[in-house]
């Protein structure tokens, strides 16, 4: 892991040292995607994933998918992986302090998991079926907040300032909607159930593409607003630091650094308030779904 | 423009796929392992805090009605308290009253007795100087015949020895 951090940070650094460098080509070196290659100086596990790379994942998956592993993939694991290592021990620990338990680790996280329950899935489905929803919404919140909270440190990336990652993400919710409306209002509910009830025969096509339409805008609307959100602060902190390199000086580095400081407490109320949007936006879809207009 | 389709807007085919294969296998892996018991655990917890909660409030309305039941029998004995001590002073007053009057009643008929003895006494008292006159006359009356004395002597003597017995009575 420390290997892993190392080479992805000098990975960050190279991309500033070039001085005929535009801001543009910076802040797209930041913000955009690359597969991890080795270099004679990176770790095991940056030369395991590039042989990787240069071997199974070489060739286009049907001819569609790249799949070589890139930074953004393993910032995704490694956020996944802070998921694991988080929270199956709190489990451990909650199953079996009945009461409540004492420590402060654990009950930071049963409140964040509180908060899920009260806030996100609790007004959007039925009593009966909240215990049902929330494995689904928990690890939805938890891990777009460990994905966005990991871009604000330095060396890291948003995985969630990707349109491929939120649009992935994205795609778990429209399968959702789709496979609970089918599921509880029956297999015709993509003809029928999506167009509220009581309204004239003759417009009933006319509703039933814009409701249809609709389906697809609310995930599509999901997947812009996380992208757009995480990858503005970035843009804002990157710009920020870059001031000092285009100006050379202490005063300005001074201003800049106080400026891309104070981006970056705002991105992490930024980074809770997206993932909790996505997570409730999510839940209220799917919710929505379980009943007829 | 090209710069951002490229980079900034670009939707990587296998990015996708690695996304939902990671995010599918997260939460599988989290949904049995984690959520399930800290969903249970924390279900359970609310479940036992609102049947304490409900518990506490029978507990509260139980003891409130326990505590009414109270304050009406310290009432009741309060007023039976009350009762109990008006009615042993009219009986205390009763018995004071019954004892004056008996002592009254008795003081007066000792009294009677008394004057009935004083009575009885100076009747005998009569009757004994009666006969002490009767004896003392006929002492007289035979010191007179004695002596031989004149009928008008005689007379004189019996008339001075009534008086007498006049102003003994």
């Amino acid at each position: 892991m420390i290997h892993l951090l190392h080479n992805v940070s000098s990975f960050i650094s190279s991309g500033g040292h070039g001085e005929e460098e535009s801001v543009s080509d910076i802040v797209m070196h930041h913000l955009t995607d690359h597969p991890i290659v080795a270099t004679d100086g990176s770790g095991f596990f940056t030369r395991f994933i590039h042989e990787l790379n240069t071997t199974i994942f070489s060739q286009k998956f049907f001819g569609v998918f790249d799949m070589r592993i890139t930074r953004w993939v393993v910032m995704m694991w490694i956020a996944a992986l802070l998921c694991l290592v988080i929270f199956l021990p709190i489990a451990r620990k909650i199953k079996k302090a009945k009461m409540g338990s004492s420590s402060k680790w654990v009950n930071l996280w049963e409140v964040l998991v509180s908060f899920v329950h009260d806030e996100i899935v609790e007004p959007n489905f039925d009593h009966h079926y909240v215990k049902k929803a929330m494995p689904w919404f928990s690890t939805v919140f938890f891990f777009i907040l460990f994905c966005n909270l990991m871009g604000l440190i330095p060396g890291m990336s948003t995985a969630t300032g990707n349109l491929a990652v939120t649009g992935g993400l994205a795609i778990f919710t429209l399968l959702g909607m789709i496979a609970v409306g089918m599921v509880k209002q029956g297999p015709l509910w993509i003809f029928t159930g999506v167009v509220p009830s009581g309204i004239p025969i003759v417009i009933f096509p006319l509703m039933w593409v814009i409701e249809v339409l609709g389906l697809l805008i609310k995930p599509f609307a999901l997947t812009v607003r996380l992208f757009a959100n995480m990858t503005a602060g970035h843009i804002v902190i990157i710009i920020f630091i870059y001031l000092v390199m285009m100006f050379k000086s202490y005063f300005v580095g001074i201003g800049s650094v106080a400026g891309a400081l104070l981006i970056n407490l705002l991105e992490l109320l930024v980074a809770f308030i997206q993932a909790y949007i996505f997570a409730a936006l999510s839940a209220m879809f799917i919710g929505s779904s379980m009943h007829a207009h | 423009m090209d710069v951002l389709k490229e980079g900034l807007l670009k939707v990587d085919p296998g990015l996708l796929l690695w996304t939902i294969i990671t995010f599918a296998v997260l939460f599988l892996i989290l949904w049995k392992a984690a959520w399930k018991p800290i969903v249970d655990a924390l279900d359970a917890r609310a479940e036992k805090v609102r049947s304490d909660i409900e518990n506490a409030e029978m507990m509260r309305i139980e003891a409130e009605k326990q505590l009414a039941q109270h304050k009406e029998m310290m009432d009741k004995a309060s007023a039976e308290v009350a009762s109990i001590i008006a009615e042993g002073k009219a009986d205390a007053e009763r018995v004071r009253s019954g004892i004056i009057e008996k002592a009254g009643a008795e003081a007066k008929e000792l009294s009677e007795k008394v004057k009935k003895e004083i009575e009885l006494a100076k009747d005998k008292a009569l009757s004994e100087i009666t006969a002490e006159v009767v004896n003392l006359s006929t002492e007289i009356a035979a010191k007179i015949i004695a002596k031989n004395l004149n009928p008008d002597d005689q007379k004189k003597l019996v008339e001075e020895a009534i008086s007498k017995i006049g102003t003994v009575q």
